[in-house]
């Protein structure tokens, strides 16, 4: 019975997803898919896997996937508009677009290290440039390093496949991250842990010995983890966060529920686990310790 | 000792190559630009090295010469990790744009250690054959104990090496294990006069 329960529902899944484009690029395999029936659209680097991004068909302003959503509680760290903003990998392009609907009048740059990834957001996800919302075909790091200017806020979210680049990780990258965010400017980075792995605590070792304060909010409907870190010494409590939130959100009546978002908030500490390794631009196995369980009681 | 010298030799070519990449992406990224450079760098060294190593092997060869080209390399990749950074800087700061950047970058850091490794196939090869006479064999068993080395170079560094140890310790490593080689071949009483050549006429 469960045999030919899930051989109908593999056969349904199939005939429901439609191959708009497909390409091998200089970097990785992209492949733009629609689910007919869902009627949403994804890009993804493997045959069947996660998504990089994607949007709803009939409603493609809307942020779909949920860490596009996370991301955003950055606003509730600064407590005044953001006006610079950089964001490091553009898959679908929502997050930038997102931003440029309710801060018309900031300026979003983006690192794109894959030139073909920005001609399909172009074209399968209504991801559109202008005079402020500026398209970088770089390596993040080197443009981060070669920026003059200073940034509101700093959105990481480079993937390769399924990992972060190694030299994205370290904490001689996020020290140019760092010095690259105003005085009170506030970094967030979208942090895929399946479980509780090597790789994640090792992650909030390292943004915790570059950045005086880190704080994680937990996705409930993915294994995503939104890390936060301000430049700033001061620390912000969750009664800060969520009030500057529930503000913002007034504001700006987002169609996203930031005060559900910020009322996730954790500071580091409670994940902290100082047995792990911090990753450095010397040692950094980011493909290895993705597999390995996390040593944390 | 002439084929484990050459059967580290290629393992170290492979190892370092793969760390180089580790070495180059902080200051240029992880561009397809970079593994174009790192990967050509690596061959042009080699080739020299090839043509280079065919020649000097031609002048009374010795494996106490050899000893000594081999420590070349050896402080070249103890010593790496003192001027990597530095020098990395510099040409990030210089900025050639994205393709001469990591070229400039990778041919600074690589070439010569890379050339000095390539030399060691035809020397050894020659100081082979003059003390045996099955030169044919000689040649193929020392052509596929470097491929060997190699492949072995690739998947320990990229399988094992590079998730325990930092990148600056396995190059120095790969130094230490070179220069261990290069000693026993100093003392070694391996030579080949040319005069003694039958080939000569």
């Amino acid at each position: 019975m469960a045999f030919v329960f899930s051989s109908t529902s593999l056969v349904r899944s199939e005939t429901s997803e439609k191959l708009l484009f497909e390409k091998n690029s200089l970097y990785q395999y992209i492949s733009v898919v629609e689910d007919t029936v869902k009627k949403e659209r994804y890009v993804r680097n493997q045959k069947r896997d996660y998504a990089q991004g994607g949007i709803l068909v009939n409603a493609p302003d809307k942020l779909l996937f949920e860490f596009t959503q996370l991301v955003f509680i950055s606003l509730a760290f600064l407590d005044r508009e953001p006006k610079d903003v950089l964001f490091v990998g553009l898959g679908a392009g929502a997050m930038p677009k997102y931003f440029n609907k309710y801060y018309p009048d900031g300026m979003a740059e983006i690192a794109e290290i894959d030139p073909d990834m920005v001609s399909v957001a172009r074209k399968y996800f209504f991801f559109k440039e202008n005079e402020r919302v500026k398209v970088h075909a770089e390596d993040g790091r080197i443009f981060i390093k070669r920026s003059k200017k200073k940034y509101d806020m700093i959105f990481l979210d480079a993937y390769q496949n399924d990992y972060i680049p190694f030299h994205l990780t370290t904490t001689e990258f996020l020290r140019e991250v760092k010095s690259k965010l105003k005085e009170d400017g506030v970094v967030v980075s979208n942090i895929t842990s399946p479980f509780r792995n090597k790789l994640f605590d090792s992650m909030v070792m390292t943004y915790r010995e570059v950045f005086p304060h880190v704080y994680l909010f937990k996705g409930k409907k993915s294994a995503n983890f939104v890390f936060v870190a301000t430049a700033g010494s001061r620390k912000k409590d969750r009664d800060t966060i969520v009030a500057r939130a529930e503000k913002v959100q007034e504001l700006k009546k987002f169609d996203i529920d930031l005060p559900d978002i910020a009322s996730r908030y954790a500071y580091s500490s409670e994940y902290a686990y100082e047995a792990a390794k911090v990753l450095t631009d010397d040692f950094a196995p980011v493909n290895l310790y993705r597999f390995q369980k996390s040593g944390a009681p | 000792m002439i084929y484990l010298a050459v059967f580290f030799c290629g393992a170290i070519v492979m190892s370092f190559e793969i760390l180089g990449s580790r070495v180059l992406a902080p200051n240029f990224g992880s561009s397809v630009f970079v593994w174009g450079s790192l990967i050509s760098v690596f061959l042009a060294g080699l080739s020299a090295g090839y043509y280079l190593g065919g020649r000097i092997a031609d002048i009374n060869p010795s494996a106490r010469k050899l000893s000594l080209m081999l420590l070349v390399p050896g402080i070249l990749l103890l010593t790496f990790p003192a001027y990597s950074g530095p020098l990395s800087d510099w040409i990030f700061m210089k900025d050639l744009g994205v393709r001469l950047s990591p070229l400039i970058a990778a041919t600074i850091l690589f070439l010569l250690p890379s050339i000095f490794l390539g030399i060691v196939s035809p020397y050894t090869a020659k100081l082979m054959i003059c003390s045996v006479h099955t030169s044919g064999k000689t040649i193929g068993t020392l052509y596929a104990l470097s491929t060997f080395g190699s492949i072995i170079g690739t998947l320990i560094t990229s399988f094992y090496l590079i998730t325990i140890a930092g990148v600056h310790m396995l190059i120095m490593g790969q130094g230490v294990l070179l220069v261990a080689i290069a000693l026993p071949l100093y003392f070694m009483n391996l030579q080949c006069a040319t005069p003694v050549s039958s080939s000569s006429k």
